[in-house]
């Protein structure tokens, strides 16, 4: 009855190539690319089609990414029994990104001495020192008077900077008029190795 | 209208010193060059000083002590690092990126809306305070003009450290080109200047005001560029990705002068596989090895000579197997006993990359499968690296690597 209306041209249903049939398996756009980053784009598709063939879960690294953690892939093997953890997979831990706020600004210093046993840093211990953080008042600090650094609690209570040790055995040092004071940083975290 | 802006940190070696030794700030510092050889590096103070870009150190000694100018040896693992944190903070500012050198960075603003100035001097201030390292910031409708800009940002403490050139009046500009050498401007080298002095053409302003055909004809199509980016035709582009070296030289002043033949071949195999790991490491192999050693030219007892002999191959190789060897096999063959050498280096050109189209007759040698696939393969060394280490470099003065040794923190 109504198959006989499309005798002459027009599409016809069912024909050409099937839906997302093609490489990427989805729909595709056309699209600008400054021609310096065409390499790039190229490469990462051809990784890109190279793990839908091998029928993985894809990843694209970052441009220059120092390193990639990779997830495990998903497991699409028939046989055997699937791992129960499968659908609890969650990211490793990685303690540099626990502890490290700001990559570009944080530095490792190493404590000598004990004045500041009270706030746990003991001598050898390795500091963690973050150079973009505000220096606000209670704060540890990096701190450089004339010329010399010093590790301290900083104190700044009515227009009055005081840098106070965490040990009964040392002087608080009182910024004084004419004395140059320069915050080089934050300590965020003490590393107190036992062995 | 396109327009770019060149970070380029202020002092770059001293700086990064002086942030993990404050109190050397305010203070004249140099850095010597690998070998404490010749001065690399200097700071504002020490440019007052009147110590000059390359001067052998030895030369210069007493003037350093009297001033007492603070004198370090180069500490590149500690620049490296701070270089790359420098890098990775501007590139939050655009996405697009081109690292210039270790201490200089183009970075891509066209189309930005916002006042760039003060983009600027939150980039500055955010260098600063994170790294402790300090920058000026150039900005311009092109490439060289931006470096421009950089160049009076670093001159005139007024504008803060961010300087736009772009606006500037012609009269101005045309006063400020008039100030500099044609030389001084960025892409021209020794070679054009002294081509361009021939025919007058002596400040920036001649340059600027010369015809475009004349350009031209002394300097071919890359003056014509230079002229025109001048113009605020932007004609050099963003690199983002390093083009591939063309040669790799791997060469030293030794540690001390050297006459015997077994330490020299020792100085320069070891310099072989420096120069192999660095072309490995861009994925090329070589068809031309050359190797070079000298006599001190500053020597004022002994007699001057310079030797070198370039080997051509008929494949590209890049396997220290088959280098490392041909080097100490092309010294035996140049060597010249009865001289203090006292420089020395290994040469590779004509790279490509390394496919390894090898020609019919060679196979993968077995040593080199060995240094592949071995778990220890790359602590192998040929005997002819082995000896007396007397070309090891002085470093007499050197700071420690505070960042990237667990050893040399910083102790505070």
């Amino acid at each position: 009855m109504t198959l006989k209306t499309q005798q002459h041209g027009g599409a016809r249903t069912g024909a050409g190539r099937k839906v997302n049939s093609g490489k990427f398996k989805e729909d595709t756009k056309v699209m600008r690319i400054p021609s310096s980053l065409v390499d790039r784009v190229k490469s990462t598709l051809e990784l890109y089609k190279s793990q839908l063939k091998a029928d993985v879960r894809v990843q694209i690294p970052a441009y220059d990414a120092s390193s990639v953690l990779l997830p495990i892939f998903t497991s699409r093997v028939q046989a055997g029994f699937p791992s129960p953890a499968d659908d609890h997979l969650e990211d490793t831990l990685d303690l540099n990104k626990h502890l490290i706020q700001h990559q570009e600004a944080t530095f490792f210093v190493r404590a000598q001495g004990d004045s500041m046993l009270g706030a746990g840093i003991h001598q050898g211990d390795i500091l963690i020192v973050d150079k973009a953080l505000v220096a606000k008042s209670g704060r540890i600090v990096i701190a450089v008077i004339d010329g010399e650094f010093t590790v301290k609690r900083l104190h700044k209570y009515k227009g009055v900077i005081t840098l106070k040790a965490e040990n009964p055995e040392f002087k608080d040092i009182l910024i004084k008029e004419g004395s140059e004071l320069i915050i080089w940083g934050v300590v965020t975290s003490v590393i107190h190795q036992y062995l | 209208m396109a327009k770019f802006a060149l970070v380029d940190c202020n002092n770059f070696y001293a700086s990064c010193e002086r942030v993990f030794e404050p109190k050397l700030e305010h203070k004249a510092i140099v850095v010597l060059s690998n070998n404490d050889g010749c001065i690399i590096a200097r700071s504002n103070e020490a440019k007052a000083f009147g110590i000059k870009m390359g001067e052998p150190y030895f030369k210069v000694k007493e003037l350093l002590n009297d001033k007492s100018i603070v004198v370090k040896s180069s500490n590149y693992p500690l620049y490296g690092d701070m270089s790359s944190r420098v890098m990775k903070i501007i590139s939050q500012y655009s996405p697009v990126q081109e690292v210039y050198s270790i201490d200089e960075s183009f970075i891509d603003l066209s189309g930005f809306s916002m006042n760039l100035n003060s983009y600027m001097q939150t980039l500055k201030q955010q260098v600063k305070t994170w790294t402790g390292i300090p920058v000026c910031v150039g900005l311009g409708s092109t490439k060289l003009r931006a470096k421009l800009a950089n160049h009076i940002a670093k001159i005139y403490p007024r504008f803060d450290g961010v300087f736009d050139i772009d606006k500037l009046s012609e009269h101005r500009f045309e006063k400020l080109l008039h100030s500099l050498e044609v030389k001084e401007l960025w892409g021209i080298g020794k070679k054009s200047a002294d081509r361009l002095n021939r025919v007058n053409i002596n400040t920036a302003l001649d340059f600027y005001q010369a015809d475009i055909g004349i350009i031209e004809t002394l300097l071919g199509v890359n003056g014509k560029r230079l002229y025109r980016e001048l113009y605020g035709h932007s004609c050099l582009q963003i690199e983002q990705i390093s083009p591939p070296r063309r040669q790799i030289v791997s060469s030293r002043s030794f540690g001390s002068e050297l006459s015997d033949y077994q330490d020299v071949n020792q100085a320069l195999s070891t310099l072989a596989r420096q120069a192999v790991i660095k072309m490995k490491r861009q994925s090329l192999a070589t068809t031309s090895v050359s190797v070079f050693i000298q006599t001190n030219p500053f020597s004022r007892y002994s007699s001057c000579i310079s030797l070198s002999k370039t080997i051509g191959m008929s494949v590209p190789v890049s396997d220290e197997s088959i280098l490392i060897p041909l080097v100490s096999k092309t010294l035996e063959k140049m060597y010249e006993s009865g001289y203090q050498f006292y420089k020395g280096g290994v040469m590779l050109s004509n790279l490509t990359p390394d496919k390894s189209q090898q020609d019919l007759f060679t196979q993968e040698s077995k040593t080199s499968k060995f240094y592949s696939q071995h778990p220890y393969g790359n602590l192998i060394q040929y005997a002819s690296e082995l000896g007396n280490n007397k070309w090891r470099s002085k470093a007499d003065f050197i700071s420690d690597r505070y960042t990237t040794n667990w050893n040399e923190l910083l102790s505070i």
